[in-house]
C-alpha cells in the first residue's frame, strides 16, 4: 500500500512537471483511413499547411457541439492551408452511422476511422472529444481535452497561432 | 518478456532519436459504504526509426473494476515497412465489422478481449491481409460461477487461436474472407468440476459497396465447434450470424438501416445467459455490431436492452438530416427478439415453438425489443445557443417465465421494462467564456411481470403486476425518474456541475442501505429516493485535467454495446481523476 502510494505521488509529481514542460513532441506519421476509404498519412495531410485532429464518436454530444465550429474554422481558413481531420472512435456497433451523420451535418472536414482506437492511444487522446494541433512538421502545437461552450474561441485562437495571423479576428 | 520489453524502452527514451509521447490517468473514490478505488494508468508510446513501442502500465490497489494490476498491463512492438506491418505483443484488431474478430479493451466494464501474440498485415491501395496468432484470456462475471460479485471476474477462459483475413477492392467493390480458429480450456459446472477442451472455427465472407447515393455492407460468418474426446474431434455445434447496413443519401438526408441475424445457439429462456455449461456458440472474442441506438442520455442507458449474441434477430432505421440550416432532426426505430419463441412443457422443461420470420415479431414468447427515439436539434445566435429536445419510447421483454400452451388456453408470464423518456439539453455561451449547460431527463418507468391467461378463447388474465411499491407498501405502476444536471464553465479552464438523480421509488442494492449524503441533508431531499453530486473539471494546463467530485451515484445497469454490467453504488463519498499528457 505504501509502494502504492509512492507511485502514485510520484507520477502525479513527475506528470505535472513533464507534462508542462514545453517540448517538441513530433507525433508519429501516421496511417489513417479515411471515410471514402483511402489510407492517407498525417505527413500527406500536412503537406498543405497545419492540421486540427479531432477525435470523437457519434454517441460523445460534447464532441457533436464542438464539431460545428471546427467546421466554420475548416472553411474559414482553407485558404490558408488549416485542414480539419476529425477521426471517429465509432466502434463497429455504430460506425455504419458515421457517414450518415456527416452528411446530414453538413460537415466539409476529412473524417478518418479509428474503430479499435489505435490511433487515438498512440496521439494520447484520453477522453472525448480531444483536439490537437498539428504544425507542418508534424510537431503538436496545442492540445486540449474535452469540450466547454465556449472552448471554440480558445481554439481559433489557437489555429490563428500555428497559421501565425495573429488574433485581430477572433471571434468575428 | 517483460524485462526484455523494460530494457527496450530504457534503452530507446535516453536515446535522441526516439520520439517519446504518453499520458497518465490517476483516479481515486472513497465512500461511506465502503467503495474504495486507487488506480493509475501509464501509457507511453516510443518511436525510433520503423519501430513503435506501447507499453501500459498500471497501479492499482485495488481498482475501480477488475483485479489490482502492479507492473506492466499492455506492451507492443510494432514494426512497419512500406505495407507490411509485424506487431509482437497486445492486439486489439478488427476483422470486418467483428463477427469473426472484435477484441476490445472496454475498461468502463472493465472487459478485455485482447489477443497476445503476433501480427503480420499487408496494406495496399487495393489489397489488404492479416495473420495473426496468440492467446487471449478472457475474463467475465457471471452467477453460473463460484464466487459471483460485482468488481472482479469470476470466470476464466483461455483461448489459443490463429486466422487470417483478406480483403480485395475492385473498382468501388470489396470482397472479403476470413478465418479464424481458437482452441479453449473450458471449465463447466460438473462435480467433480471438469474442463473440456473446445475448438471452434469461425469462417465469414463479407462485401461493400460505396457510391455517391448509397453504400451498402453485408458479413456472413459460419461457426462450427468440436469437442475433443476419446483422441478425436467431434462435432458439436454449427452456428451462423449475418449482418447488413444499407445506407442512403439524399442531400441533406440520410436513412441508415441495419439488420443483424445472430443463430449461434437455441437457448430456453432460463439457461441463456448461461457461458459456462454453453460452450462453442458465440466467442466472446467476436463482439458483433448491434441493431439498437446507442443513447446518450443517462436514463434510457440504464434500462439498455442486453444484446443476447447468440440468438437474435434485429432492425434498425434511423433518419436524420437538416430541416433548416439551424434545425437538424433524428428520428429511429429498432426491433429485435429471438429467432425462436418458446414453450413450456408439463415438465416445466422448454421447447421452440416455431422459428419465426427473419424479421422481428412482437411476439412475447420470442422476448422482443422494441425502440423509438426522435429529437430536434436547434443552434441558433451565432451557434451560441444549443438546444436538444428527445422523446425515448422503449419496450424490452427481458425474460420469458412460462408460456404453457394447450388446445384450449394458454398462460403466458414474462418480466418487462418499458419507459418513455423526455431528455433535454440546452447551451448557452454568455461571453467572455462563460457558458451555462443544462440536462434535463425526465422518465416513466414501468417494470414488472405481465401475465396472459386465456382460457376456451377467453382472455381472463391480461394485466401488468408492478414491482414497484410506494412508502407504504402499495403497488405503484410507473416508477418517475428524473435526471438534472446544471454546469456553469469558464472556458477553457474549468467548469463545475451539479448533478440530482431523482427516483420516486426507494431502491435498494443488495443489503446495502443508502447512506446520508449532506449535500441531499443541505438540500432537504428523501436521501433515499436522491443522489446528488457536485463535480468541478479544471484544467491546470493545456495537457493536465484534474476533476474532483462529491456525493453520491446510483448504481445499476451500465451498458456499453449491448453488453452490460452491474455498478454498485457510490454513496456520499469522493472522485479524484488526473490525466496528463507528455
Amino acid at each position: 500500500m505504501q509502494l502504492f502510494k509512492r507511485i502514485v505521488i510520484i507520477t502525479a509529481i513527475f506528470s505535472a512537471v513533464y507534462a508542462d514542460e514545453k517540448r517538441d513532441i513530433i507525433l508519429p506519421d501516421l496511417s489513417v483511413k479515411l471515410l471514402d476509404g483511402k489510407q492517407v498519412r498525417l505527413s500527406g495531410l500536412l503537406e498543405e499547411g497545419p492540421l486540427l485532429v479531432d477525435f470523437w464518436a457519434t454517441w460523445c454530444a460534447p464532441c457533436k457541439k464542438e464539431m460545428i465550429f471546427l467546421e466554420e474554422f475548416h472553411q474559414k481558413y482553407y485558404e490558408e492551408g488549416f485542414r480539419v481531420l476529425a477521426i471517429s472512435t465509432d466502434s463497429p456497433k455504430s460506425m455504419s452511422k458515421v457517414k450518415s451523420y456527416i452528411r446530414a451535418k453538413k460537415h466539409t472536414f476529412m473524417v478518418g476511422l479509428d474503430p479499435n482506437q489505435e490511433i487515438a492511444k498512440k496521439m494520447n487522446a484520453l477522453v472525448m472529444p480531444t483536439v490537437i494541433i498539428l504544425n507542418k512538421d508534424r510537431k503538436v502545437s496545442w492540445y486540449h481535452q474535452g469540450f466547454i461552450p465556449g472552448d471554440e474561441k480558445e481554439i481559433e485562437a489557437q489555429i490563428r497561432t500555428v497559421l501565425e495571423l495573429g488574433q485581430e479576428k477572433v471571434g468575428e | 518478456m517483460r524485462k526484455y520489453a523494460f530494457l527496450l524502452w530504457a534503452i530507446a527514451i535516453v536515446s535522441a532519436q526516439v520520439s517519446f509521447t504518453g499520458n497518465t490517468e490517476t483516479r481515486i473514490g472513497e465512500s461511506s459504504n465502503g467503495f474504495y478505488y486507487n488506480e493509475t494508468l501509464i501509457n507511453t508510446n516510443l518511436q525510433y526509426g520503423a519501430f513503435t513501442n506501447w507499453i501500459q502500465l498500471e497501479f492499482s490497489d485495488p481498482p475501480e473494476l477488475g483485479r489490482r494490476v502492479n507492473g506492466v498491463r499492455k506492451l507492443r512492438l510494432e514494426y512497419e515497412n512500406g505495407p507490411v506491418t509485424l506487431k509482437l505483443g497486445d492486439l486489439y484488431e478488427i476483422w470486418g465489422r467483428g463477427l469473426v474478430l472484435n477484441s476490445v479493451d472496454d475498461q468502463p466494464i472493465d472487459r478485455d478481449t485482447g489477443i497476445r501474440g503476433l501480427s503480420l498485415s499487408y496494406m495496399s491501395d487495393s489489397f489488404t491481409g492479416q495473420w495473426i496468432t496468440g492467446r487471449a484470456d478472457i475474463s467475465q462475471s457471471t452467477i453460473y460461477a463460484l464466487d459471483y460479485n460485482t468488481r472482479t471476474h469470476n470466470y476464466h477462459l483461455p483461448y489459443n487461436l490463429y486466422g487470417l483475413t483478406i480483403n480485395k477492392l475492385i473498382g468501388n467493390h470489396d470482397l472479403g474472407v476470413s478465418f479464424l480458429q481458437s482452441r479453449e480450456q473450458h471449465p463447466v459446472n460438473t462435480f467433480p468440476v471438469d474442463t473440456l477442451d473446445i475448438k471452434n472455427q469461425l469462417s465469414s465472407i463479407s462485401y461493400s459497396v460505396t457510391q455517391p447515393a448509397f453504400d451498402f455492407y453485408a458479413e456472413y460468418i459460419i461457426n462450427r465447434s468440436f469437442t475433443f474426446a476419446e483422441n478425436e474431434w467431434d462435432p458439436h455445434q454449427n452456428g451462423r450470424g449475418l449482418y447488413s447496413n444499407l445506407n442512403f443519401y439524399f442531400k441533406l438526408f440520410s436513412l441508415n438501416l441495419e439488420y443483424i441475424n445472430y443463430h449461434f445457439g437455441d437457448f430456453d429462456p432460463f439457461d441463456r445467459w448461461n457461458v459456462v455449461d454453453n460452450y462453442g456458440y458465440y466467442q466472446p472474442y467476436q463482439n458483433p455490431p448491434i441493431a439498437m441506438y446507442i443513447h446518450e442520455n443517462v436514463l434510457m442507458n440504464r434500462i439498455s436492452h442486453q444484446t443476447d449474441f447468440n440468438n437474435e434477430v434485429g432492425l434498425k432505421a434511423e433518419v436524420m438530416g437538416s430541416l433548416t440550416d439551424n434545425i437538424e432532426f433524428l428520428a429511429m426505430y429498432a426491433q429485435s427478439n429471438r429467432t425462436h419463441s418458446w414453450v413450456m412443457n408439463e415438465d416445466y422443461t422448454w421447447r421452440q415453438q416455431e422459428q419465426l420470420s427473419y424479421f422481428p415479431s412482437f411476439e412475447p414468447a420470442a422476448m422482443p425489443y422494441k425502440d423509438f427515439y426522435a429529437e430536434l436539434t436547434f443552434n441558433q445566435l451565432r451557434n451560441n445557443l444549443y438546444l436538444k429536445l428527445g422523446y425515448a419510447d422503449s419496450e424490452d421483454i427481458v425474460d420469458l417465465l412460462q408460456n404453457t400452451v394447450t388446445d384450449t388456453s394458454q398462460i403466458l408470464t414474462y418480466s418487462i421494462a418499458s419507459a418513455k423518456t423526455f431528455p433535454l439539453n440546452l447551451s448557452f455561451v454568455v461571453g467572455d467564456g462563460w457558458s451555462i449547460d443544462a440536462k434535463m431527463e425526465l422518465q416513466w418507468l414501468k417494470k414488472g411481470y405481465w401475465s396472459y391467461n386465456q382460457q376456451n378463447n377467453q382472455v381472463v388474465a391480461d394485466s401488468l403486476m408492478s414491482i414497484f411499491l410506494d412508502d407504504e407498501g402499495n403497488r405503484v405502476e410507473d416508477e418517475k425518474n428524473s435526471f438534472i444536471s446544471l454546469s456553469i464553465g469558464k472556458s477553457p479552464k474549468w467548469s463545475v456541475t451539479f448533478t440530482t438523480d431523482k427516483t420516486s421509488i426507494k431502491e435498494t442494492f443488495g443489503d446495502k442501505e443508502s447512506i446520508v449524503n449532506p449535500l441531499e441533508k443541505l438540500l432537504g431531499v428523501d436521501q433515499e429516493k436522491n443522489w446528488i453530486n457536485v463535480e468541478f473539471v479544471y484544467h491546470l494546463t493545456t495537457s493536465m485535467r484534474i476533476s474532483l467530485m462529491y456525493g453520491s451515484l446510483k448504481g445499476g445497469l451500465l451498458c456499453t454495446n449491448g453488453v452490460c454490467r452491474i455498478i454498485e453504488p457510490f454513496d456520499d463519498g469522493f472522485k479524484v481523476g488526473l490525466t496528463t499528457v507528455f
